[in-house]
């Protein structure tokens, strides 16, 4: 029965392309393509774009912070902390849409490449290396925003400004510069004045993106939402929560020398939440939400409550992530289960009604 | 960091008759621009199921990574364990995680160089690292008829090391510009690539044979695998009998599962017989990782190898067979727009000017211990044999039965997806063709005819052919 089905549409898709030109790349005629238009532009520039320009400015505060940092300076650390975490939100704002120059470029290996390789580090370290932002180029596991938190918290959480040595300035020094670098290559990629990656999704079915449709974007779109939903429930909490033949595996949390894994959690839903509604820090534009209420507005509201029911039991597991999948696991479970009632939302209502549209 | 754990159920609902109706009405408000052949050429519906009961239907960056939909529970468990290992990174042992990297490698992860399970770029910095590395060897044979090793390299140019070793060697590549010219008068020029070694930690050998590689997509290579070798034979004409230009040589290899010399199936010149080694000899070659099948360290017994850790296998081997089942049952990607009138001339042209020959369009399965790959009929467009590319394509770097002039006929399935998965369409072994044109115009050979032919076909032509691969 499912053969049958999916064939259909298959022809549904292949019908209206037989009217196109030779390219198939010609605008479906569509009465909606003109919501359509405006929520791939809202989702695109307002929330994408936007994001990745968030990021990008906050890695330029983080940068401007570690230069300066001194040995035994407590306030600029904490400085530096800040800006480290101001500059993580962003990026896990970001993983809602893991499409584009991100992967085609490298960028998420580069600055977010876990574990982080201690021995190489310390190598470097000990090293009569000049630290440079070249040198770490060939080094992705000893870059990037894991390997600035070492530096920052250390193992355990607990680094002193007086335990700062010249050496790890120096180090942080070129870890931040690459962040910012990387991170102004992939605002650029998207940005309509550089590599302009938005115009795929604005110009959507017309000669040059390349989605040949609308849909096909829109696709994109949802399918990046229920991908970051699986990795947040399958992946960041089940590895450390379960991964030890089903108890607690704490090396396996990713942001744990800072304590910041729930806050990064939340912010994964966070971007979920801004590209459905198509909101960005203050914005209010038309996202994923708009086209969905326009067909049913008992799925467009399941989709905004599990949303933020998943938000809420992230915050609500108490004390730190690190504590609490050995201390407060029911928490943590509650939590995990909320994100899997997200994703099945969108895997399984939202991504068939947009493969629908 | 992210692992790729996402499995899209495509249902379709009611919904879809009412849009369907829609896209009816306005097929008919065009259907005026059928052209007279439109009737004569042959329907492509059969072929939509590119994978057979393992195709998914998605056309996002997402269409290479998505699990097979006809996994039992317990096999999609396996293929998700192999997924969330096919995405990490290795670091510098001793590690509490993921220990072992090197000490030289090419790159980190499995999807560092198959990124979304896909197709590696050509590197806009040849040495920095990338899905792109050379294969080595000296002339003559091994026991088993295989390459010789270059002394103090090995099979295989590992340029990165971990911090306070050495690499191999650093690359360098010099372009001789090949132009083309098409019927219609379009000039495309073709670079040809001269690689060399630079920066070598020891001295080489003047003989030493290079041979560049791409990483490829790694979607549908169960099916590849469970094809009869009888069903590949049958399409073997080594001396051309049929005299129809185009032979076909299976590739016979030592297969390091069974011990034995077996039909070669993967790999650009088709010099492995399995996926499991496939993947074991990644794991190692790739990223220095050791593992039950190959126990020693690419660079052991060379002064920058051996980080005297004794510490193999560095993965277990649940890791290692989790990622061989991952590689067999990702889903294949449906072709897209069967019904476009241009992609069925294409379809006949593809015929036509006999690439169809080699690309053969469909192949089957046998039995296989993974239900979900038996008995599948698919839609792959390779014969998995080796023919004869011409000089100019050639590597000069025999491998088991392949010459220097010899490679395996890549499958085209998903091929369309590559610009939306990848961002890029750097084709061939070495990712040398920019698109398909160059890519058809590479083919020498046993393929020269096939070649000339689409030089000769009208602009029209040459698009619906175009469309056509694009489509796949």
């Amino acid at each position: 029965m499912k053969k049958g089905i999916l064939f259909l549409s298959l022809m549904a898709t292949t019908v209206f392309v037989s009217c196109s030109d030779n390219d198939s790349n010609s605008e479906i005629v569509n009465p909606n393509s003109g919501l359509y238009a405006e929520v791939l532009t809202d989702v695109s520039l307002e929330v994408i774009t936007e994001t990745y320009n968030e990021l990008y400015v906050n890695s330029s505060t983080l940068k401007t912070a570690v230069e300066g940092l001194t040995i035994g300076d407590e306030t600029a650390l904490q400085a530096v902390k800040d800006a480290w975490q101001s500059t993580r939100a962003p990026w896990e704002k970001s993983e809602g849409f893991l499409y584009g120059p991100v992967d085609t470029d490298g960028i998420d290996p580069a600055i977010d490449s876990w574990p982080v390789d201690v021995n190489a580090i310390n190598n470097i370290l000990d090293s009569g290396n000049d630290i440079t932002s070249t040198l770490l180029e060939s080094n992705n596991e000893a870059r990037g925003f894991h390997t600035i938190e070492y530096f920052v918290w250390g193992l355990n959480g607990n680094k002193a400004a007086a335990d700062l040595t010249a050496r790890e300035i120096e180090y942080l020094t070129a870890a931040t510069i690459n962040l910012q670098a990387q991170t102004q290559d992939l605002y650029y990629g998207w940005l309509t004045t550089e590599g302009d990656f938005a115009s795929n999704f604005i110009n959507a079915g017309v000669s040059g993106s390349i989605y040949t449709s609308q849909k096909g974007a829109l696709e994109e779109i949802v399918e990046g939402l229920a991908i970051i939903a699986d990795e947040v429930a399958n992946g960041k909490i089940e590895e450390p929560l379960n991964g030890n033949n089903g108890g607690a595996k704490p090396e396996a949390e990713e942001s744990r020398f800072s304590n910041n894994s729930k806050l990064d959690f939340a912010n994964n839903i966070r971007s979920i939440q801004n590209i459905y509604l198509g909101d960005f820090n203050g914005f209010n534009g038309s996202g994923i939400s708009n086209i969905v209420a326009a067909n049913n507005t008992t799925l467009d509201a399941e989709i905004k409550v599990a949303i933020s029911d998943a938000i809420t039991a992230i915050e609500a597991i108490p004390g730190t992530f690190t504590d609490a999948i050995v201390n407060n696991r029911p928490a943590v479970q509650n939590a995990q289960s909320k994100v899997a009632d997200l994703l099945v939302k969108l895997e399984s209502n939202l991504v068939p009604f947009v493969s629908n549209l | 960091m992210f692992f790729f754990v996402f499995k899209i159920i495509t249902v379709k609902s009611k919904i879809f008759n009412l849009s369907l109706l829609g896209f009816l009405i306005v097929f008919s408000s065009c259907s005026k621009d059928e052209t007279s052949e439109y009737e004569a050429i042959p329907t492509l519906e059969n072929r939509l199921y590119a994978g057979g009961e393992t195709t998914v239907f998605l056309t996002s960056s997402n269409a290479f990574s998505t699990p097979a939909p006809n996994l039992s529970g317990t096999d999609l468990d396996t293929h998700l364990d192999g997924d969330f290992q096919f995405e990490a990174a290795f670091v510098t042992a001793p590690a509490n995680v993921n220990g072992g990297i090197g000490p030289i490698f090419n790159n980190t992860s499995c999807v560092s160089c198959h990124p979304k399970d896909g197709r590696s770029p050509f590197p806009n910095n040849i040495n920095a690292l990338s899905g792109f590395f050379l294969r080595a060897s000296i002339p003559g044979q091994d026991l088993n008829g295989g390459p010789v090793p270059v002394p103090n390299y090995g099979l295989q140019i590992q340029n990165q090391a971990i911090f306070g070793y050495e690499p191999e060697a650093q690359i360098q590549v010099n372009y001789t510009p090949l132009v083309e010219t098409l019927s219609d008068g379009t000039q495309i020029t073709l670079q040809k690539p001269d690689y060399t070694l630079v920066n070598t930690y020891e001295a080489l050998p003047s003989s030493i044979l290079l041979s560049p590689r791409l990483a490829s997509p790694v979607f549908g290579l169960g099916l590849l695998e469970a094809i009869p070798e009888s069903e590949i034979l049958l399409n073997e004409d080594i001396n051309d009998a049929n005299g129809d230009g185009i032979s076909g040589k299976a590739n016979y290899v030592f297969d390091a599962v069974s011990g034995e010399m077996a039909l070669g199936r993967f790999g650009w010149k088709a010099n492995t017989a399995t996926i499991l080694e496939q993947c074991a000899g990644a794991y190692l070659g790739d990223m220095g990782i050791t593992n039950y099948m190959f126990t020693q360290e690419p660079g052991f017994g060379q002064t920058n190898g051996d980080d005297g850790l004794g510490d193999d296998p560095e993965i277990t081997e649940e890791i290692l067979d989790q990622v061989a089942f991952y590689c067999k049952t990702i889903g294949v990607p449906a072709p897209r727009n069967l019904d476009n009138e241009s992609v069925r001339r294409g379809a006949q042209i593809f015929e036509d000017i006999a690439c169809a020959k080699c690309h053969i369009p469909s192949m089957v399965t046998g039995t296989s211990d993974i239900s979900a790959i038996s008995n599948q009929s698919f839609y792959a467009y390779t014969d998995m044999l080796l023919h004869d590319m011409g000089d100019d394509l050639g590597d000069n770097r025999p491998d088991y039965l392949a010459n220097g002039n010899e490679w395996k006929t890549r499958p085209l399935w998903g091929i369309g997806l590559t610009q939306v998965v990848n961002g890029h369409t750097d084709l061939l072994h070495d990712g040398r063709a920019k698109n398909i044109t160059e890519a058809i115009l590479w083919h020498g050979g046993e393929a020269l005819q096939s070649k000339n032919e689409f030089k000769a076909l009208t602009t029209q032509k040459r698009i619906d052919i175009l469309n056509f691969i694009n489509s796949l």
